[in-house]
């Protein structure tokens, strides 16, 4: 057990026992390799269950709006940039929550990592003591951890969390700024690629809804992609209508979305979604220099507006 | 039973001279992800992988299709039926568990009284070539649900793979006329006695976890029980283990207007999803995580066994390793049963 | 290369505010002023009650062109309805364009209602992109 784990059990026993709370929401030990899973704790015997490593993956602020009484959380960097959003979008009360922050040095992929060694010659894959290693014909084989961490760690500015009540160990140094480098590099392409690219990820998507369900702030209580009266998108996965939902769930998390990867965490079938949520974070930064999840008081983006908000997309005339 | 081999260097051969009559589906793999979907050319498929992220159903049961469609022109309105001639496919490479889905689902769409012409319609079409599991992964839990990694069942013709060939296991009438047409060479008695050994090793692997219908006896008697809202908690009712799993099978029909006609579509849907069992006076029967979770399991291991005298269950572990939150179906079992 | 079909003629849908755009286009057809007859309108009480569902709807439903036209800046009945609805539109069209939809697809302009010339003008030059561009086929939906 590591010492963030004991700690992160101390204090949710706390929590429990002087009653402040009435639920802690954390991560257990998952059931096959390379995983964590969320756990609801409600009595201080079962805070021995909690757990933390690189496979806590899931943002676990998704559970905090539906949750039932006081709750606590065990909250890496985006889960606190979601709590905020969640706040200033009174989805929740600060008072009735107790944040447990864990700084985050980036979370792992067990998806890929399982993917690199289910063929070719590789057997299988160990952690042991903190390092991969792939079994296989030959000689076991090394593997960076760093390979496998999920493509939004790699570009996370707030590894910190942005808000707690309590911080188990001690902050991590922050990446510089985002400078949104691979939207550009994407924007670059010629748009027939960019084009063939995108409808080539979207066309896997089997509309399981994972990704909407995984992101904490896609809470609507109708989506409008199940509405029906109107019917805003077609329910088949031709690709008109899969790329619509993914389009407009993109604009509906323009300024809210707080680039945690949830969403792509839970696909399946790996759709790359952060190409549309990372184009409209960036937008949203550039044109009305908005970064999402770390000021209760910032209004979002789309509910202000200045007088001489850019007007260089509209038709000359 | 009847044996013939192939070795696996010849394995590219053999799907070019079916696809010529062949519409052929595979497992193949782009991007490291493994998806089971129609080949081109035999030199596409892989047949070194655990299992396809997504399950052969997709060929009986496609995701979208056109049942009916109608258009008006010049004030006549025609109604075109879609069912058309079916082509002959070949599943490749399957897995057992998935194989032996279809004799699930045969009991769904294919029953005495009631027949999905849609359905038949394919389902004759279709030969399934399975792929025995040498190395059954850590989330297969086949024999629990009655079948195997070298279970014949729902295959016409099961691979097993020695190393450098494959044995051809025939088991049906309809494997048997097409392995005539090809021409595989003979199995030697030492490459059986290797296989023996390899399916006993593998089946060892995997024991059954669970007496099926004990577990269905306590799964009655705890439907009101409070056991299933904790179960729930962490569910996220997205529709993964439903549209990945081999068995689940509901559908919704929906008409669209595309360019200028009007189809009526079936496509798949899930009984995870909370609009599932929406009402249009708005009452959800439903209405929660628990309602809608425990319907998955109460109709996989006892509505089933009451209407078709088989679990709706594979054992293939698509939603134990797809699950975005790891609630685990094995897990799920047997907190009702066993311990 | 397929065949070109002469007969094409572009489809636009206008979305436009009713207390300007729409009394502007009025105008311009009170005026006689030739714009060509591609457009078809659909009346809106403000630009800032345009989704962006509408704009995605007209293009999964066969629009080749979408054109978006409200009070100017500080003008807006509403007062503010065409502030926030300049924010929706920037995301949305930087969004298409990132996708790799032709950015002339969908446009956005002011046109107040004495502006009968400047409407006449949009729609000549929204037209003339569009029909440049050729029939729309990225969002369009497919008989399946
Ligand atoms: S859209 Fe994806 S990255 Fe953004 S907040 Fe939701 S889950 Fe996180
Ligand atoms: S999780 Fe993936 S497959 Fe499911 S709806 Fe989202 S993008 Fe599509
Ligand atoms: S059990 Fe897992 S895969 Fe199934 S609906 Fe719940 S979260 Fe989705
Ligand atoms: S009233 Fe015309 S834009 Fe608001």
């Amino acid at each position: 057990m590591t010492d963030v784990s004991s700690k992160i059990r101390e204090e949710a026993r706390k929590l429990l026992k002087n009653g402040e709370v009435d639920v802690i929401i954390g991560f257990e030990k998952g059931s096959i390799p390379f995983s964590a899973t969320p756990c609801f704790v409600r009595n201080e015997a079962d805070t021995d269950k909690l757990i933390w490593n690189e496979y806590c993956g899931n943002n676990l602020a998704r559970y905090l709006s539906e949750v039932r009484g006081k709750a606590g959380i065990i909250a890496k960097g985006c889960d606190t940039r979601a709590i905020v959003e969640l706040i200033k979008e009174k989805q929740i009360q600060r008072e009735r929550i107790s944040i447990i922050g864990v700084p985050c040095e980036g979370m792992l992929d067990r998806k890929r990592i399982m993917m690199s060694c289910q063929r070719k010659d590789k057997t299988g894959i160990e952690d042991q003591d903190g390092q991969l290693l792939t079994r296989g014909d030959s000689l076991n084989t090394a593997v960076k951890k760093d390979e496998f961490l999920y493509p939004a760690c790699h570009v996370c500015t707030n590894r910190n969390p942005v808000m707690y009540d309590v911080l188990i160990g001690n902050t991590i140094e922050e990446r510089k700024t985002d400078d949104f480098a691979d939207v550009t590099e994407f924007d670059e392409k010629h748009s027939e690629e960019r084009w063939a690219y995108i409808t080539d990820e979207i066309g896997r998507c089997i509309r399981c809804y994972a990704c909407r369900n995984a992101c904490p702030l896609c809470y609507c209580k109708e989506c409008f992609v199940d509405s029906t009266q109107p019917q805003w998108v077609g329910k088949t996965t031709e690709q008109s209508d899969t790329l619509s939902f993914h389009i407009m769930r993109s604009i509906h998390l323009a300024g809210r979305c707080i680039e945690c990867g949830a969403c792509e965490r839970a696909c399946p079938v790996l759709v790359d979604i952060r190409i549309l949520n990372r184009k409209m974070s960036a937008d949203v930064k550039n044109l009305f220099g908005y970064k999402t999840g770390l000021d209760i008081d910032q209004p979002a983006p789309l509910s202000i507006f200045k007088p001489d908000d850019s007007e260089e997309f509209m038709l000359d005339v | 039973m009847d044996y013939k081999s192939i070795r696996k260097s010849e394995i590219t051969e053999f799907l070019d001279n079916l696809i010529k009559e062949y519409v052929i589906f595979a497992p193949i793999e782009k991007d490291d992800i493994v998806l089971y979907g129609r080949i081109k050319s035999g030199n596409e498929v892989i047949l070194d992988y655990s299992n396809s992220v997504n399950s052969p159903k997709e060929a009986v049961i496609p995701q979208l299709e056109t049942l009916i469609s109608c258009k008006t022109d010049k004030d006549i309105t025609c109604v075109k039926e879609h069912l058309d001639e079916q082509e002959q496919f070949l599943l490749f490479g399957a897995r057992p568990c998935d194989a032996r889905s279809l004799l699930f689902l045969d009991k769904v769409f294919s029953d005495e009284e009631c027949k999905d012409i849609y359905y038949v319609n394919r389902r004759n079409a279709v030969t399934i070539i399975s792929l025995g599991c040498t190395l059954p992964q850590e989330t297969c839990f086949c024999t629990t649900t009655g079948g195997g990694p070298f279970s014949t069942d729902g295959s016409d013709l099961l691979f097993i793979d020695i190393g450098d060939s494959y044995i051809v296991q025939i088991i049906t009438e309809k494997g048997a006329e097409l392995v005539e047409k090809l021409d595989l060479r003979k199995t030697q008695d030492d490459e059986l006695t290797g296989m023996d050994m390899l399916i006993k090793k593998s089946r060892a692997s995997i024991e059954p976890e669970i007496e099926l219908d004990k577990l269905k006896d306590k799964l009655d008697r705890s439907f009101e029980g409070s056991a299933w809202e904790i179960l729930a908690e962490k569910c996220l009712s997205c529709g993964i283990c439903t549209y990945l799993c081999p068995a689940c099978h509901c559908f919704d029909i929906v008409d669209e207007e595309r360019k200028c006609e009007v189809e009526r579509i079936r496509l798949w849907d899930s009984c995870q999803f909370p609009h599932f069992t929406m009402q249009t006076s708005g009452f959800n029967p439903r209405p929660t995580y628990k309602e809608r979770y425990r319907q998955r399991i109460m109709h996989k291991f006892s509505y089933c066994i009451d209407n078709y005298g088989m679990v709706g269950c594979v054992g293939c572990g698509r939603c134990v390793t797809q699950c975005p939150v790891n609630l685990d179906i094995r897990q799920v079992l047997t907190s009702f049963y066993g311990k | 290369m397929g065949k070109i079909d002469t007969n094409w003629e572009p489809r636009i849908i206008a979305f436009l505010c009713n207390w300007c755009s729409y009394a502007g286009a009025d105008l311009a057809g009170v005026g006689r002023m030739q714009y060509p007859a591609n457009v078809r309108v659909i009346r809106v009480p403000c630009s800032g009650r345009i989704s962006p569902f509408f704009i995605l709807s007209s293009l999964q439903n066969g629009a080749d062109g979408v054109l978006v036209s409200g009070c100017h800046p500080g003008d807006c009945h509403y007062l503010t309805g065409n502030y926030s609805a300049r924010r929706k539109f920037a995301l949305l069209k930087s969004q298409l364009e990132h996708i790799g939809i032709e950015k002339e697809r969908v446009q956005f302009t002011w046109v107040s209602a004495s502006e009968g010339g400047k409407f006449a003008e949009v729609i000549n030059r929204v037209t003339e992109t569009v029909r440049a561009l050729g029939p729309a086929k990225k969002l369009v939906k497919k008989c399946l």
